[in-house]
């Protein structure tokens, strides 16, 4: 049984490639088959932090076109047997997307067998945001502990509950489920910064992973590694959690505390 | 021939501002809840609240947005003073004896043409009197809401009370021809009697709107008074006043 799983956000800049890559990664280390496919044509970014950008060859649009199979456009992970990339077009734009485009591309990665199909969309609420949630059964939505993203974020969640396959055919919701990135509880406690409870309450929505703002993301991408595979840091084990949590397991949320300073900190103010 | 007065329902549009773009999709959206009811209706627009009066060239692009969303412009109101050359220019009357934007809901729903030939037959008295205001009509079950209404969702109650059992986001709007109630965090817009009914309410668990409209009395709250800002409130129409009052003593 496939399940199909889009990681969105509406707003720009949350982390919702840096999640997907790190989503996929976690869920394939589990031996899951796993697709990732960058929906965010014209502006193809998904490769880059898999680190596999001089491998795309064939695009999902070529797929979609015809011009190739399947098999010749998905790119193998080198570090995950299961894990497989599926590139934007960079020099097209998202009018090349149709809704029947992306059902066959999903039917034959059904086909093929995949456990999990991540679709990783790209900001904003036009076509290639919608067609990356419209055949979605389940949701991740990014969100960063300020007030514009969570707004755009209850968009987005109107959204999945109207304007998916799901909801047009009146069958079971898109599950949906909230992802906080750039969560820095310093901040939270000095009251910079929105809190978990209070994402919570606006979006009335529980939290499925908190990640902790941190330097190791930007110098990850900068590498071309998920950094969910960046090993002992704690944005690695916040994703970690979050895999594990998206597989039905519970875990408590962790890295949601701010630090408390040592005493040589406080006495030398360091 | 025969001359008389008579009284037609005439849908007031009150601008903001002119911006046709705007209005037009102002007005679209706010037609597409109810097609029916506002096909080539008749539009008297409002100009009062506007900072200055527009010129000629502005009003007939709004008048024309007004045309494209599928309304006529049959004249100007009188609650901006000033308007006769404008009116003159446009060849459109300047109209008052308006009451205000609300009116009884019985009359509102009826059908222009039988709105006109009753207020004729009332010979052009004000108000009709009580007596001749029709039966109450059969319960209508309220329309219940229990998903949370999210940013850009609308929720439209039509004929009805609006109950809802889960949040209303920033940027939503609930809308009822009846009352509204908001059993979660109302942070949207909520507008009750949305067709004139000038005694219906709107109550909420916890208040944080960003706009509230009676029979199109509104008010928007840039900064929320601290008495209201996240208690149980509601609100109703005093005449042209919304009032508003913690729910619960």
């Amino acid at each position: 049984m496939t399940e199909i799983i889009v990681v969105t956000s509406g707003k720009g800049g949350v982390g919702k490639t840096t999640t997907s890559a790190s989503l996929a990664c976690g869920l394939a280390r589990t031996g899951k088959k796993v697709a990732v496919i960058d929906f965010d044509i014209g502006l193809r970014n998904l490769d880059l932090i898999m680190g596999c950008e001089r491998r795309v060859v064939y695009d999902f649009v070529n797929v979609i076109n015809g011009d190739c199979s399947l098999k010749q456009a998905l790119i193998k992970d080198k570090r995950i047997e299961t894990l497989y990339l599926l590139a934007a077009s960079q020099t097209r734009d998202k009018d090349a997307l149709t809704a029947e485009g992306v059902r066959k591309v999903l039917d034959e990665l059904i086909a093929d067998g995949f456990d999990y199909i991540l679709c990783d969309s790209p900001a904003g609420i036009e076509k290639g945001a919608h067609l990356a949630m419209y055949y979605a059964d389940r949701a991740v939505v990014v969100v960063n502990p300020e007030v514009s993203s969570v707004r755009d974020s209850d968009r987005i969640l109107g959204l999945l509950a109207s304007k998916t396959e799901r909801a047009e055919k009146g069958a079971d919701k898109v599950r949906e489920h909230l992802l906080l990135t750039r969560y820095s509880p310093t901040r939270v406690a000095a009251g910079e910064m929105l809190s978990i409870a209070d994402v919570k309450e606006i979006l009335g929505l529980d939290v499925i992973g908190v990640i902790p703002e941190s330097q190791d993301v930007l110098s990850a991408s900068n590498a071309g590694t998920p950094v969910i595979l960046n090993e002992g840091s704690d944005v690695s084990e916040a994703y970690g959690d979050a895999v594990a949590r998206l597989l039905g397991e519970e875990r408590p949320l962790r890295f949601i505390d701010a630090q408390k300073k040592g005493f040589f900190a406080r006495v030398f103010g360091g | 021939m025969d001359l008389r007065f008579g009284q037609v329902g005439l849908l007031q549009v009150r601008l903001r501002q002119t911006d046709p773009v705007a209005i037009l999709a102002e007005l679209s959206g706010r037609i597409a809840s109810a097609p029916q009811f506002f096909q080539h209706t008749g539009v008297c627009i409002d100009l009062s609240v506007l900072e200055a009066i527009p010129d000629e060239l502005a009003l007939r692009a709004v008048i024309d947005a007004v045309r494209r969303a599928g309304l006529i412009t049959v004249g100007l109101s009188d609650h901006a003073a000033g308007l006769d050359a404008l009116a003159a220019d446009l060849g459109l009357p300047v109209l008052g004896g308006f009451r205000q934007l609300s009116r009884p809901p019985e009359r509102v729903k009826a059908a222009a043409k039988a709105a006109a030939e009753a207020a004729a037959e009332a010979e052009a008295a004000a108000v009709l009197p009580e007596a001749e205001q029709p039966a109450a009509p059969p319960l209508v079950a309220a329309q219940i809401h229990t998903h949370p209404v999210r940013s850009g969702q609308r929720v439209y109650a039509r004929d009805r009370d609006l109950v809802l059992t889960a949040t209303v986001g920033a940027g939503a709007e609930v809308m009822a021809d009846g009352c509204v109630h908001v059993y979660g965090t109302l942070r949207g817009r909520a507008m009750a009697g949305v067709r004139g009914d000038a005694t219906a309410r709107l109550f909420c668990q916890e208040f944080r709107a960003e706009l509230v409209a009676i029979a199109g009395v509104f008010r928007v709250f840039e900064t929320l008074p601290a008495e209201l800002a996240g208690q149980p409130v509601q609100a109703w129409l005093d005449g042209e006043d919304l009032k508003f009052a913690r729910l619960g003593g």
